[in-house]
């Protein structure tokens, strides 16, 4: 079963690079004037041609004593069409209790279709769709790691930069924010093995980001070190709360709140935040969260960074300035 | 860990080295983007972090009533972007530039100026 699920992973990305289109490229998220960088713990409001290799996580669970996890985990997007895309993850993970035995493995593999509802340059509004589904039976169930059913979450994402806010906003116009929410729905609603009830979740969480290049580029130049201007210093959280199917269990709200930088390149982003649990049954102590990220459009934009239906081969049009 | 190793090298199949090009962002103006000048400029000098395509790259400047102040259709040479001015008096003035860089990624934006005391 182990070959078999090898050999559909890499089939599955056999298939994400093969026949690509040799036409010219467009962009990754940049709504207007704005960029929005990947984000590390939820997810940006556009669809791209990226890939995240790798994202590294380390936290102490919320057993009582905490283990303690990392996860190392990809994920490559690529855009089939100027506004839909799909993405394919997966993380590796290890569990050690204190004392105690040592889970490790692989989680379901997950995949992500979305559409780009809305991208308004001048209000520098973006809003996308997706469908997040998390593969059941494919990752290490047997060992704890990942779950025998599937998931399946729809979920609305969103971002907006206040650049259009007046000039007397003045640095104010450099903050930004995303946001999504989705609904898990397992496709079991009782777990055999666990003897517990699979509750339905609502999946939700955000940014708020502070963009140095934008304030270089579009407030004021301070003439700071390059460094320095590179850099999104950021906010995430990213909550998890049952909703339904939950009888017999709390309803607590779990989850992290995210506190971190961004360095945005030119081909690649680098990003570190620590993890903060919002209360003792999300987690014990701060966890760290790292991730390389790289833009497949400007690193091959005539290849790979190009969607595979309907690339921009055409002559880009003459603005009327 | 194995099966890691074999999905990273997977992904990492299409990484084989590429003359890599990329958005081009505005990485400096003259004047400074947001300043205050005390005498007027005669020209917005651009400089971006990729080389532009002249056909496709433009600026135009506009005063504090929308009325346009520049002479007419920028200069590009490599990754500078040069739109001339008309005789500026003191006041505000945004300049709103597109760029395409040379592998066709698109960026647009604007920033203000200010000439004299505000």
């Amino acid at each position: 079963m182990s070959a078999i699920h090898n050999c559909s992973r890499a089939l599955a990305l056999a298939l994400l690079f093969a026949t690509l289109p040799l036409t010219e490229a467009f962009a990754h998220c940049f709504v207007g004037a704005r960029f929005f960088p990947a984000t590390l713990a939820v997810d940006d409001p556009c669809v791209a041609d990226e890939m995240s290799l790798p994202t590294v996580s380390w936290s102490r669970t919320a057993d009582t004593p905490p283990a303690t996890e990392w996860d190392v985990s990809a994920e490559v997007s690529k855009r089939i069409t100027e506004d839909f895309g799909i993405s394919i993850g997966d993380v590796w993970s290890q569990i050690r209790g204190p004392g105690g035995p040592t889970m490790a493995g692989f989680g379901n593999l997950e995949t992500t279709a979305q559409y780009q509802l809305l991208k308004d340059g001048s209000h520098e509004l973006a809003m996308l769709l997706g469908l997040i589904v998390d593969w059941g039976g494919t990752g290490a169930s047997n060992s704890g790691i990942a779950t025998p059913y599937t998931t399946l979450t729809p979920t609305y994402y969103f971002g907006k930069g206040f650049g259009d806010l007046p000039d007397s906003a003045g640095w104010l116009r450099a903050f930004a924010v995303t946001g999504q929410i989705g609904y898990q729905i397992p496709s079991r609603s009782f777990d055999l093995v666990q003897q517990a009830l699979i509750p339905q979740v609502l999946a939700w969480g955000g940014s708020i980001q502070y963009s140095m290049p934008y304030l270089k580029s579009e407030i004021a130049d301070l003439q700071l070190p390059d460094f320095i201007n590179h850099l999104i210093p950021i906010v995430e959280f990213q909550m998890s709360t049952p909703v339904e199917n939950n009888f017999g269990n709390s309803f607590v709200t779990t989850g992290t709140i995210n506190p971190g930088v961004i360095w945005v390149g030119s081909y690649f982003q680098v990003g570190l935040e620590a993890q903060v649990p919002v209360n003792a049954q999300s987690g014990h102590g701060v966890g760290v969260l790292g991730q390389l990220h790289l833009y497949l459009d400007d690193m091959f934009p005539k290849t790979i960074g190009q969607p595979l239906i309907g690339g921009t081969g055409a002559a880009p049009q003459q603005l009327k300035f | 860990m194995r099966k890691f190793l074999t999905f990273v090298s997977l992904l990492l199949i299409p990484l084989a080295p590429v003359a890599a090009r990329a958005h081009a962002f505005l990485d400096h103006a003259s004047p400074l983007v947001g300043s205050t000048v005390a005498t007027a400029p005669h020209e917005v000098v651009m400089t971006f972090t990729q080389n532009l395509e002249p056909a496709f790259s433009t600026a135009q400047v506009t005063d504090s009533s929308g009325a346009r102040v520049d002479q007419g259709k920028a200069q590009v040479s490599g990754n500078t972007m040069t739109v001339g001015l008309k005789a500026l008096g003191p006041g505000s003035y945004k300049v709103h530039w597109h760029a395409l860089s040379v592998d066709t990624h698109s960026t647009e934006g604007a920033f203000t100026f200010h000439v004299g005391g505000r």
